[in-house]
């Protein structure tokens, strides 16, 4: 289990971090969401001593991280970076061995790799000589070729096709699967929403949710509310006068409102067939993206941990 | 607490990427090159050339044992023949197939002539005069002997060897911190340009990596030293312009030395300047105080240091450590050295190296990880990370 420990960092003037904690445990995918400039990348760097807090701790496993600890993670910073007149089975015997395995260990494990993503012939090539999406692989498989314990990726979906990212997604499942740590930063919570099982969500330097999607959304106290009834002429204006906090879309006889999880849907609905023949009824959690813009826009935590 | 697993797999990623590429072994030949040129081309260009020196018919007897005898009095080369009479001479020397012609009357009546085309050499009117003159007085030859000279200090072959090795040593030095601590200083702005130093200091702290590149390039340097002073030195066997006598050993192991402290001083200072760079195009301008202290010495040592070895500027420059490698083989070569100041030089020397490579270190590591505009020096060494 990783654990960050109200993290505090300052750069000059500016507060990178302030006081951010959350956990991500083994075998789960944990997204590590937050607008631009909210504190990811500090925090990862952190993590592998690339930045040193001010105050606050990193753990792993309950234990303090140190350089030893740290042989066992696998990191894939935002700015990509390989040496680019390397070999590309090179690169990955090199970052291998750096991570404790030998020489022999880290050529077969870096080959399995290339294997694995179909890049087996291009091991002799330089890296520069591969196309983009092929860099990235190599990119991850530099993360991925020392079976670590954890691993920390920093934007690893950004700039993949869709068939880099299935790939991309089906290496982070298998790994936590494995019982592996997965940790990583998008700004695609779509995707985030259908990969990870959890979520931290990281605004101005705090942590201002964190825990299970699902959890999350129930937690929300909002819900969706979507009805479609066919009525002549009025369209969706007799839900719009029901008790709600936003009409989110309108068209036709279709009408979306958010409502309190606790509204009373036999009124709702007993309205609606007033109102004419209902064709559609449904009572749904937000979206991730809608959770994530409440808790970044929100002046209070969603749930925090770290403590004011 | 260091990571020698580390540092050494940082350096053997430099010896093999670095060591098989092509800049190296182009620039392994080309100045293997240039310096058998330097010991060949004068061969052909600069070998002394015989004096073919023609004696007119009649000659006087004795007259060519007299010249051959003071010829080699002089160690003037002389390929001596004879012409039947002086147009045959005068002829020949049009042609160019003679240089000179020597006619004395056969009876030594008058002291003769000496005919060239356009004009004679010192020596040889010395050695011709000299030997008509003895032939002509040939019974006061007793008072035409010159005097003797006599030598106090010659020269040995030794010192000349040692001149020759401190020279090509600051020479080496100075082409060997320019042209590889120049890929220290490249190589760290390219990991940086190429981000992908954040991926190796995930595992690798920023020490160890400066740690492993200067000792990973420093060897390739010191491996292209090793075959250039061995391509020298048997250069200059065969091409017989230098005897090596029994201190060659000694004088090559302190060549490398020095070298050696020169380079880890030099280099580690370019490695965290370049740190502070975050483009290879901004790099020299941020080793430029390097590079500037560098060819001072340089020029220092050249233009002082030679001509004063123990001179006040000579003494003091010994005991400043960028300026050591180059002033100390020097006025040890020129015997104007005390061994304390050898070994004070060299304490002195490795105390800066250390001392560099710490304040180095910690600068490289603050600004490694930053992007953008040029570090200021004082704001990496305050990041701390």
């Amino acid at each position: 289990m990783l654990e960050i420990r109200g993290l505090t960092k300052r750069y000059g003037a500016v507060t990178a971090l302030d006081r951010a904690s959350f956990t991500a445990r083994r075998g789960r995918l944990v997204g590590f969401l937050g607008p631009n400039g909210a504190g990811k990348t500090t925090t990862m760097r952190c993590v592998f001593g690339l930045a040193i807090p001010d105050e606050g701790d990193v753990r792993w496993d309950g234990a303090a991280i140190d350089s030893k600890v740290r042989l066992r993670f696998g990191y894939m910073p935002e700015q990509r970076g390989l040496y680019p007149r390397m070999r590309v089975a090179d690169q990955l015997a090199y970052f291998g061995q750096h991570h404790g395995l030998s020489g022999r260990e880290a050529r077969a494990k870096g080959m399995a790799w290339l294997e694995r993503f179909g890049l087996a012939d291009r091991a002799k090539a330089k890296l520069e000589d591969l196309s983009h999406g092929n860099q990235q692989r190599v990119q991850l498989a530099t993360a991925l070729v020392h079976d670590p314990e954890l691993l920390v990726l920093d934007e690893p979906f950004s700039g993949l096709d869709p068939i880099g990212i299935a790939t991309m997604s089906e290496v982070l499942r298998e790994r936590a699967a494995a019982g592996v740590g997965v940790v990583f930063s998008s700004h695609q919570l779509d995707l985030v929403e259908e990969v990870c099982e959890d979520v931290v969500i990281i605004s101005a330097g705090r942590v201002v949710a964190e825990g299970g999607i699902d959890e999350l959304k129930a937690a929300s106290g909002r819900r969706h509310l979507e009805v479609e009834v066919e009525v002549a002429g009025s369209g969706g204006a007799w839900l719009t006068s029901q008790n709600h906090h936003a009409v989110l879309e309108q068209s036709g006889d279709r009408v979306k409102v958010l409502v309190d999880e606790d509204v009373d849907l036999d009124a709702v609905l007993a309205a609606a067939r007033a109102a004419g023949e209902v064709k559609r009824f449904s009572f749904e959690p937000p979206r991730l993206s809608e959770l994530f813009m409440e808790a970044v826009t929100a002046p209070q935590p969603v749930r925090h941990e770290g403590g004011r | 607490m260091r990571s020698w697993r580390a540092v050494r797999l940082v350096a053997m990623r430099e010896i093999l990427e670095r060591g098989r590429s092509r800049g190296y072994l182009l620039s392994l030949v080309f100045t293997l090159f240039l310096l058998l040129a330097g010991f060949v081309l004068p061969q052909f260009l600069l070998a002394d050339r015989a004096t073919r020196l023609a004696l007119v018919e009649p000659v006087p007897a004795g007259l060519q044992a007299a010249v051959e005898t003071t010829a080699t009095a002089y160690e003037l080369d002389l390929v001596i023949s004879t012409v039947a009479d002086r147009a045959a001479a005068e002829a020949a020397l049009g042609a160019s197939t003679i240089d000179a012609a020597l006619a004395v009357p056969a009876d030594l009546s008058g002291p003769g002539e000496l005919i060239v085309q356009e004009q004679a050499g010192p020596t040889l009117q010395a050695v011709t005069s000299a030997a008509v003159v003895s032939l002509r007085a040939a019974d006061a030859a007793e008072l035409l002997t010159p005097p003797a000279v006599t030598v106090l200090a010659p020269p040995t072959e030794e010192d000349m060897t040692a001149i020759i090795f401190a020279n090509a040593g600051i020479i080496l030095m100075f082409i060997g911190i320019f042209s590889y601590g120049t890929w220290v200083l490249t190589g760290v702005v390219e990991e940086k340009q190429s981000r992908v130093v954040e991926v190796v200091l995930s595992t690798v702290r920023p020490r160890d990596l400066l740690m492993g590149k200067v000792i990973g390039i420093g060897l390739l340097a010191l491996a292209q030293i090793v075959v250039l002073v061995a391509a020298g030195i048997a250069a200059a066997q065969l091409s017989g312009r230098l005897t090596l006598p029994p201190t060659t050993l000694g004088a090559v192991v302190q060549l490398f030395v020095w070298f050696i402290l020169g380079f880890a001083l030099y280099s580690t200072a370019m490695g965290f300047l370049g740190a502070l760079a975050s483009r290879v195009d901004e790099a020299s301008n941020a080793s430029m105080p390097v590079t500037m202290t560098a060819t001072a010495c340089y020029l220092v040592s050249i233009l002082v240091v030679t001509s004063e070895p123990s001179g006040v500027v000579a003494r003091v420059m010994t005991f400043f450590p960028p300026a050591a490698p180059m002033v100390v083989p020097l006025r040890v070569a020129l015997g104007a050295i005390e061994p304390w100041e050898v070994v004070l030089s060299i304490a002195l020397m490795l105390v800066s190296i250390w001392v560099l490579f710490v304040i180095g270190a910690r600068v490289y590591a603050g600004a490694v990880l930053q992007m953008g505009s040029r570090i200021r020096i004082r704001d990496a060494w305050r990041a701390r990370t």
